[in-house]
């Protein structure tokens, strides 16, 4: 069998037992609390996948996430541990909205404009852990985590004081019709997507994970990106600029957190309501992590969260089973995953010796 | 400087600085960061980068209160949330350590599922969303040190906390012993430093490590416990807020030694406290208190490693000077 065909293969093995484990554990717990596992599953999967509507909301579900994601990914790829998407997705949302209902302008120009504002804003809350990391050495995942926090606050005080514009909670005025992004129930008249707010966000999300897809695999920039990420002193032995190379990478992070935060903005709230946003970017980590940092394989973990997250959310207002039940279950499937001893029962599809990185590489080609 | 403006300085001073109830609060503040620096401290020292203490914190603040709910007792809940803190610590080692997971992402998986499955248990076992008060949960009571209590300045300022902020303060000397004092600290160091040589040396590298990441459990724990039993009687999701970062942070200033990552904490508590009188004087807008913490953070981060860059190039021009 060639090398590259044994280690998907083994990556499957791996994930297919990793979910099994997960299953089991995530059974423990729902007898402790006294339900019957086989039904919560039943009821967990025909939340997520059961009706129309269950798929659209879905689908509105798993938007956001590939976005955060996608963004995780390409960090971890070029080598860097950013978990500030959750800050670089709420910053982008806070001045999508902004735009969105500050400006005038057409249909045309607003929504594209509301994008990139997006998109900028998260690249520039990126901007300072990168550079700190860059001309200082400081750990990225401190300076990423604080900034969280920052982002936080600051939407808090933005949302209560200067963009308020409810007496009863502190949401902003909506965006205006010439910014908002289109949910399917209102393009087909509520022919499709009935119940959800599933909109056409999506399909910019699917580009994103395109161009990004594209990029890796035919561009030098992809290149210099991965190579980076596998092996820091190869690639300056190399000749790749790693300044430029590293800072990109970030910034193209935190961008497209960003957008994702302006999209599910115009798509779904239509005005930034505060604290509507936490935990979108830690899932979108995890789903980065439960892909194995590949783009594609990323994109499907997204998916795969989101709807499951939807099955949740289901549970919780059917069953009143916390929707965490989802979170502590991916978690659980990331820990087997992750675990790369418990997996050494599996050796004759093991390469013997390989290393983190080849088997990385191997992975990638294949 | 005219008598006018000096009063007037000196005014301030003694509202933002220099009196008994700031500096308590500091030190209150303070406890938590001390406990999470220590949790850094001891696996930085065995050469681990140890992200995981945010969760760490959670759990024991969680279980601290479950324990002192159902028992009434403070103490089972101080046990209970230790007890997390072993486990927790234990399972993270078993992961990273003996079964190779990647560390980091062990250590961000172990955060989220920290926060997922406290908010569960939250709602599971105290059906509460949000936070859980109950007059059933026994706090840790302030302990009043006789004589000391009664000398005037020093007596309120070093008397009457609850009993985490003593042992913190104890943590601090004793890990400064055991790291300096003790051949298992030197075999932690030699672990940290340089873990084939320590090999060489016969020391069981695996299980040092192992042992280190169980105590930084138990440090992070504590705080967490310190949160949940040491001030306010409750708990809060998420009321961890960072404290696991910052207390990495403090070990960067603290370069890895106990007193360093005392003193760095003593200036974090410094901060919270100033941020709340601020606010009480409306003088700072609400939230801007609460990203305090951790706009110091990055600042602090960025000066400390600019002066350390200079000292070490200047350091470099007086050696090529001599020569």
């Amino acid at each position: 069998m060639p090398r590259s065909l044994q280690a998907t293969l083994k990556r499957f093995v791996n994930l297919g037992l990793s979910i099994l484990a997960a299953i089991l554990v995530g059974s423990l717990i729902m007898i402790w609390y006294k339900r019957n596992p086989i039904e919560v599953y039943r009821l967990l999967f025909l939340s997520a996948f059961g009706s129309q509507r269950a798929i659209f909301i879905s689908l509105q579900r798993a938007t956001p996430l590939i976005f955060t994601a996608i963004a995780s990914t390409l960090a971890f790829r070029t080598g860097v541990f950013n978990v500030g998407v959750e800050g670089q997705f709420f910053i982008g949302a806070i001045f999508g909205t902004f735009v969105g209902y500050a400006v005038k302008l057409p249909m045309i120009l607003h929504l594209p404009l509301t994008l990139l504002t997006g998109f900028t804003a998260g690249a520039i809350w990126a901007f300072f852990p990168t550079m700190m990391r860059q001309k200082l050495g400081i750990s990225e995942i401190i300076t990423t985590i604080m900034t969280n926090y920052i982002a936080t606050f600051l939407i808090s005080f933005l949302t209560n004081y200067p963009m308020r514009a409810s007496p009863t909670t502190a949401q902003t005025p909506p965006v205006q019709p010439t910014a908002v992004l289109p949910q399917f129930v209102e393009l087909t008249k509520g022919a499709l997507g009935k119940g959800s707010q599933a909109h056409v966000g999506i399909f910019i999300a699917l580009a994103v994970v395109a161009i990004i897809y594209f990029i890796f695999k035919r561009t030098k920039l992809g290149y210099e990106w991965r190579m980076v990420g596998l092996s820091f002193p190869f690639s300056q032995f190399g000749g790749i600029d790693l300044d430029r190379t590293f800072i990109g990478g970030m910034l193209v992070s935190g961008g497209i957190a960003g957008l994702g935060g302006a999209v599910e903005i115009l798509g779904v709230w239509r005005k930034y309501k505060d604290l509507f946003a936490i935990g979108f970017g830690f899932r979108g980590n995890l789903a980065a992590l439960l892909g194995r940092q590949d783009v594609i394989g990323t994109t499907i973990a997204a998916l795969f969260y989101g709807s499951m997250e939807a099955g949740a959310m289901g549970l919780d207002w059917t069953a009143g089973i916390p929707r965490q039940l989802i979170d502590i279950l991916v978690g659980l499937i990331i820990f087997f995953m992750a675990a790369e001893g418990m997996w050494e029962f599996l050796g004759r599809i093991r390469i013997s010796g390989a290393t983190t990185a080849e088997r990385r590489t191997t992975g990638q080609e294949s | 400087m005219d008598a006018n403006t000096s009063a007037q300085l000196m005014s301030i001073l003694q509202r933002y600085v220099f009196n008994v109830a700031n500096l308590q609060g500091m030190l209150r503040m303070a406890t938590p960061v001390i406990l999470a620096g220590l949790c850094a401290l001891i696996t930085s020292r065995a050469g681990i980068l140890n992200i995981a203490g945010e969760g760490m914190i959670l759990f024991g603040a969680w279980f601290a209160v479950a324990g002192s709910y159902f028992f009434q007792n403070a103490w089972v809940g101080l046990l209970a949330g230790i007890l997390s803190g072993l486990v927790v610590g234990g399972l993270f080692a078993l992961f990273s350590l003996k079964l190779r997971a990647h560390i980091i992402i062990m250590g961000i998986a172990i955060n989220t599922f920290a926060n997922a499955a406290t908010i569960f248990m939250t709602r599971a076992v105290f059906k509460m969303a949000g936070a859980f008060a109950d007059p059933r949960i026994q706090g840790l009571n302030p302990i009043h040190i006789p004589v000391l209590k009664n000398v005037p300045i020093l007596g309120q300022l070093l008397s009457g906390y609850t009993f985490i902020v003593y042992l913190a303060w104890i943590l601090i000397i004793l890990t400064t012993v055991f790291l300096y004092r003790t051949p298992w600290g030197r075999h932690l160091r030699a672990v940290g430093e340089n873990p084939q040589a320590a090999e060489t040396l016969g020391i069981n590298v695996p299980r040092v490590r192992f042992a280190a990441v169980m105590a930084s459990g138990v440090f992070a724990s504590l705080a967490g416990v310190y949160l949940s039993l040491g001030h306010l009687k409750m708990y809060t999701d998420q009321m961890a807020a960072g404290r696991g970062f910052i207390g990495m942070a403090v070990n960067t200033f603290g370069a890895g030694e106990p007193v360093g990552v005392f003193l760095a904490s003593l200036l974090f508590g410094f901060v919270d406290m100033i941020g709340y009188r601020l606010q009480a004087d409306s003088l700072l807008p609400p939230y801007f208190v609460s990203m305090l913490p951790y706009v110091a953070t990055l600042l602090a981060l960025t000066v400390y490693t600019l002066r350390r860059r200079r000292a070490a190039k200047s350091a470099l021009q007086a050696a090529s000077n001599e020569e």
